[in-house]
């Protein structure tokens, strides 16, 4: 049998230090792991995307001259 | 589990913080003095059905020289004399014409609206084929009326309402959820510009020095209206688009008994004298105004009455011509 520990390849990260490293990780488990922050998050992104979006309704052009 | 607790939790306080925002938007927005250059259904439909429960309006229904082209929303002939205490509610806007007028009055009339009076404004030049409102609705005006416009009526105008799964979508959400509804005017209120990109390189081009550029090379002379009046006599033009829908609404605010007064548009007479100081120009005006006055319609000829240095082009007012059209108006209708 084959003790595990002789897998690791010296150098290599190990795959849960990888993972809770990551950005979104911290994200998640930082304040927006919080329901409540994260609500509020989704909500001023999709508040910002109504009021700062592009115009694409269909406007009536006017010409003057 | 826990990762499922916390994205219900998250989505019910993003329902909740929405439905709160909408209940703010919906009793906060402000009723404007004029419409916004990018009007909502959603908008048009509040002014609609707040004009319905008020029969002291006296509203006013036209194009971009009543709507005030060019100059701040407060400037507009129409919101000085709502200063000077007339219950005047401008239901005009940028782009407007006797199709757009009639359209207009159809869907005020299907709200339940008896307003006071209606004072609307004949201009020569949308009764021409070429016209860019001849025989198009404003999308938002369209959206309302088009369901109530007879298949004749349709057959004469181009349609411009959508009506696949998106835009049927689009219509529902806009209908329930008034912040998406209303987010053309909100941009516009909170920009000044029909959204934030436009504000941005509008800012720019302005501190560029681009737009001061532009608007030196953008003088109206007189060479750029040719072609914009069409004096072939309405006498003669009884298929004329403009002067069907004219004549539809003249037979809609009797058969409603509605008080009506008609202003002819005031006209830059020095810029378009090459183009329309001629009989044929006085006869469509004195056609126009024979047809209003046989159904009861009190005509106001302005074509002629503001001085040439109040215009910035051919028919829209500076401030100043802004000024003098309302005192014209509120010496003639005396807030009825």
């Amino acid at each position: 049998m084959v003790d595990s520990e002789q897998d690791v390849v010296p150098g290599a990260r190990d795959v849960t230090d990888v993972l809770m490293s990551d950005p979104l990780y911290r994200i998640l488990h930082g304040r927006l792991g919080n329901p409540f922050w994260l609500g509020a998050a989704l909500f001023v992104i999709v508040v910002a995307m109504i009021l700062l979006g592009p115009s694409t309704e269909s406007r009536f052009i006017y010409t003057d001259f | 589990m826990a990762a499922f607790r916390i994205f219900a939790v998250a989505a019910a306080m993003v329902l909740g913080l929405l439905v709160g925002t909408d209940i703010v938007v919906r009793a906060s927005f402000p009723h404007l003095d004029r419409f916004t250059s990018n009007f909502s259904e959603a908008y048009l439909d509040r002014e609609m059905q707040t004009i319905a429960q008020d029969r002291a309006a006296i509203v006013f229904l036209g194009d971009s020289a009543l709507w005030g082209y060019d100059v701040p929303p407060g400037d507009a002939a129409v919101s000085l004399l709502r200063r000077r205490g007339c219950h005047c509610r401008n239901l005009s806007f940028e782009g407007g014409s006797p199709a757009n007028t009639y359209a207009m009055l159809r869907a005020l009339v299907a709200a339940g609206a008896a307003p006071q009076a209606v004072v609307f404004n004949v201009n020569q030049k949308e009764f021409n084929p070429v016209d860019s409102a001849y025989r198009t609705l404003h999308p938002s005006v369209s959206a309302l009326a088009w369901p109530l416009l007879s298949p004749d009526e349709r057959r004469l105008l181009a349609s411009q309402t959508a009506d696949d799964f998106n835009a049927r979508l689009d219509r529902t959400v806009a209908a329930h959820w008034k912040l998406y509804g209303l987010r053309s005017d909100l941009r516009e209120l909170m920009y000044g510009d029909v959204d934030a990109v436009h504000a941005l390189s509008r800012g720019l081009e302005r501190l560029s020095g681009a737009s001061a550029r532009r608007d030196a090379a953008h003088r109206p002379t007189a060479e750029r209206f040719e072609g914009t009046y069409d004096l072939t006599p309405l006498a003669r033009s009884p298929d004329n688009v403009s002067l069907t829908f004219l004549r539809k609404t003249v037979e809609l605010l009797a058969e409603r008994h509605i008080r009506a007064v008609a202003v002819l548009t005031p006209t830059n007479h020095a810029l378009l004298h090459a183009y329309i100081d001629s009989p044929e120009y006085r006869e469509n005006l004195r056609s126009l105004t024979s047809l209003m006055e046989r159904r009861g319609i009190t005509v106001l000829d302005y074509d002629r009455s503001i001085p040439a240095a109040q215009f910035f082009d051919n028919d829209h007012l500076t401030a100043e011509g802004n000024r003098s059209f309302a005192a014209l108006m509120s010496g003639a209708i005396g807030f009825l």
